[in-house]
């Protein structure tokens, strides 16, 4: 593995599984892409968030080497786009919106194939097959053609393809689209465990919930970029900072008091519940709390008051609209 | 080139293939129909009834009776229908496993794999070839027994297989099955349904319909000048398509351009 140590001065420090420096991509004219500069790092969760033709999609194309930046530079694994388009595809899983399944062969012959694609020797091959389809509660269903499946087992299958031939990169384009909320959760879990084993995974998503729960750092981008940074970074600078306060035994004393704690901006009530905006909640709420307990309050849940992420990107794509 | 990846790729074609009714059908029926209908419809009328001598097709053979003669004249068509077989049924596959692939987004993950674009199209390619080439062999050994069973009383010796049909088999067969994928992949790119792009995979058989017509004509007498001139002009026509074909399956071009 070479070049994995980004320069230095630059804006990221440590080990950087993924680079992008000015990565552009235009169709007919029209930018897809436009100057996309940013690293992830090794065993990072990543999360790139942005409308529909926000060029999601065409970034991790360009990333896995099945289309060529129109300009600008990307290292994957230390690798670069289309120079070493072949080093990078080894290394590299995709999982890409549809799953693309052969629907009349068995859920372990379609991963067999692309294992032996990937040229992953017989004993690990089966070993790989195996824990990836018991992850995923489908080993029972190995033998059974993926075209029978429901739409979230073929999406769990196609995970377990992209996983198959121990990628040190997994880009995942929407994992969890169309899934219920189970499966969606065995993937999500399944994704954390990958965290573990220090892979480095790339999700595009419109899922900010999701983001928000799995993502170290989060990209948002309407063909450029439009900031990045952790989902709680986000939401302190760009959310309204509001939280939401249950209380048992909710009275006037109770909301006057809120009303004088410094840095609260305003304060909502809806039944036993306070919405707090404050402009930094993580100093503020502290306070908040301690003025519910002093004035006998009893306080049943302290929750955000609107998912923060959310509020952020809304706000941000909105003002970035192309 | 990695011999292993074309041939994993082949094999998985070949094994969707087995399992999908219509492309089956394809593979099955007309090498069926080659092997048993049309030997059958070309050979059997002139067993028993009398042959006048004025009727002779211009591609006739010298040396025999009336009755022979116009008996191998339908042998000789006969042999020379079977080069329809590898212009056909390459592009029902292809057209199955490059456009079904294409509609149903199966080619995405397939392009992400460390795999090149010739092995992942030669694999393709190979995966309608070999099945091609294979049910136009089976049909031929089926027409050979039958046509031989039929007209030996006649002859007293086997009829096939003569220099024409094991040039047409071991010949003409692969390279116009050549042909048939390399259209069929340039056609994939250019469609979205698997019909469509079987029927116009159809422009397969021009080649093969000039050389029939030329010779119902009496204008090919098929000496080895001949047949070598048009195994030639395959070949050319062969590379160009397959360059074409290469061209056209590109990991770029499938992800921007193929409709």
């Amino acid at each position: 593995m070479k070049n994995l140590f980004y320069q230095k001065g630059a804006k990221y420090s440590g080990l950087l599984m993924i680079r992008l420096e000015g990565l552009t991509r235009r169709f007919n004219g029209r930018t897809a892409v436009d100057g996309l500069t940013f690293g992830v790092r090794e065993g990072e969760i990543f999360g790139l968030l942005g409308p529909n033709g926000a060029g999601k999609t065409t970034t991790v194309r360009m990333l896995c080497c099945l289309i060529r930046p129109s300009e600008g530079r990307a290292f994957v694994g230390g690798y670069e786009v289309g120079r070493e388009a072949m080093k990078i595809r080894e290394i590299v899983g995709l999982l890409p919106e549809s799953p693309g399944l052969y629907g009349e062969l068995s859920a372990y012959r379609n991963l067999d194939f692309y294992a032996r694609l990937y040229g992953v020797p017989k004993q690990r091959r089966e070993e790989n097959i195996e824990r990836f389809l018991k992850m995923m509660d489908l080993w029972d269903r190995r033998n059974d053609p993926v075209g029978s499946f429901s739409k979230g087992m073929q999406q769990k299958i196609a995970i377990a393809r992209s996983m198959v031939h121990d990628p040190k990169v997994l880009f995942l384009d929407e994992p969890t689209a169309a899934l219920a909320p189970d499966s969606a959760k065995v993937v999500r879990d399944f994704i954390l465990e990958l965290k573990h084993e220090k892979r480095t995974i790339f999700i595009c998503t419109h899922n900010l919930y999701e983001a928000e729960r799995i993502c170290d750092r989060v990209a948002i981008i309407n063909t450029k970029l439009i900031t990045l940074g952790s989902p709680s970074q986000l939401q302190r600078e760009f959310g309204s900072g509001k939280t939401e306060v249950q209380i048992k035994n909710l009275g006037s004393r109770i909301l006057h008091a809120v009303k004088k704690v410094k840095g609260v901006l305003k304060v909502e009530v809806s039944g036993n519940k306070l919405l707090i905006q404050s402009k930094d909640p993580e100093t503020v709420n502290p306070r908040v709390v301690e003025a519910i307990v002093k004035n006998g309050g009893k306080i049943l849940y302290v929750t955000r008051g609107a998912h923060g992420l959310e509020e952020a990107y809304l706000k941000l794509v909105g003002k970035n609209e192309v | 080139m990695r011999f292993d990846r074309i041939w994993e790729i082949a094999k998985k074609d070949m094994a969707s293939v087995r399992r999908h009714r219509y492309v089956l059908y394809g593979l099955v029926v007309m090498p069926l129909i080659f092997a048993i209908v049309v030997p059958m419809i070309t050979i059997l009328p002139f067993l028993s009834a009398e042959v006048a001598g004025d009727n002779l097709p211009p591609f006739a053979p010298p040396g025999f009776s009336v009755k022979q003669a116009t008996i191998l004249a339908m042998v000789s068509l006969l042999s020379l229908i079977f080069m329809f077989i590898p212009a056909f049924v390459p592009s029902v596959i292809a057209s199955y496993t490059f456009v079904g692939e294409k509609i149903n987004k199966q080619l995405e993950p397939l392009l992400a794999t460390p795999t090149t674009d010739s092995e992942l199209l030669l694999g393709k390619a190979l995966g309608a070839f070999l099945p091609a080439v294979g049910v136009t062999f089976a049909s031929f050994t089926g027409m050979v027994i039958l046509v031989d069973l039929l007209t030996f009383p006649i002859f007293g010796y086997p009829v096939l297989p003569d220099l024409l049909s094991l040039v047409i088999l071991f010949v003409y067969c692969p390279l116009i099955a050549i042909l048939s994928v390399s259209v069929s992949v340039f056609i994939s790119s250019k469609v979205n349904d698997v019909r469509a792009a079987t029927q116009l995979s159809g422009v397969s058989v021009l080649p093969v319909l000039g050389f029939y017509f030329l010779f119902l004509g009496g204008l090919l007498k098929l000496d080895w000048v001949e047949l070598a001139l048009f195994a030639v002009l395959l070949v050319l026509i062969d590379a160009g398509l397959f360059y074409l074909s290469k061209m056209t399956f590109q990991r770029e071009e499938i992800l921007t351009k193929w409709k």
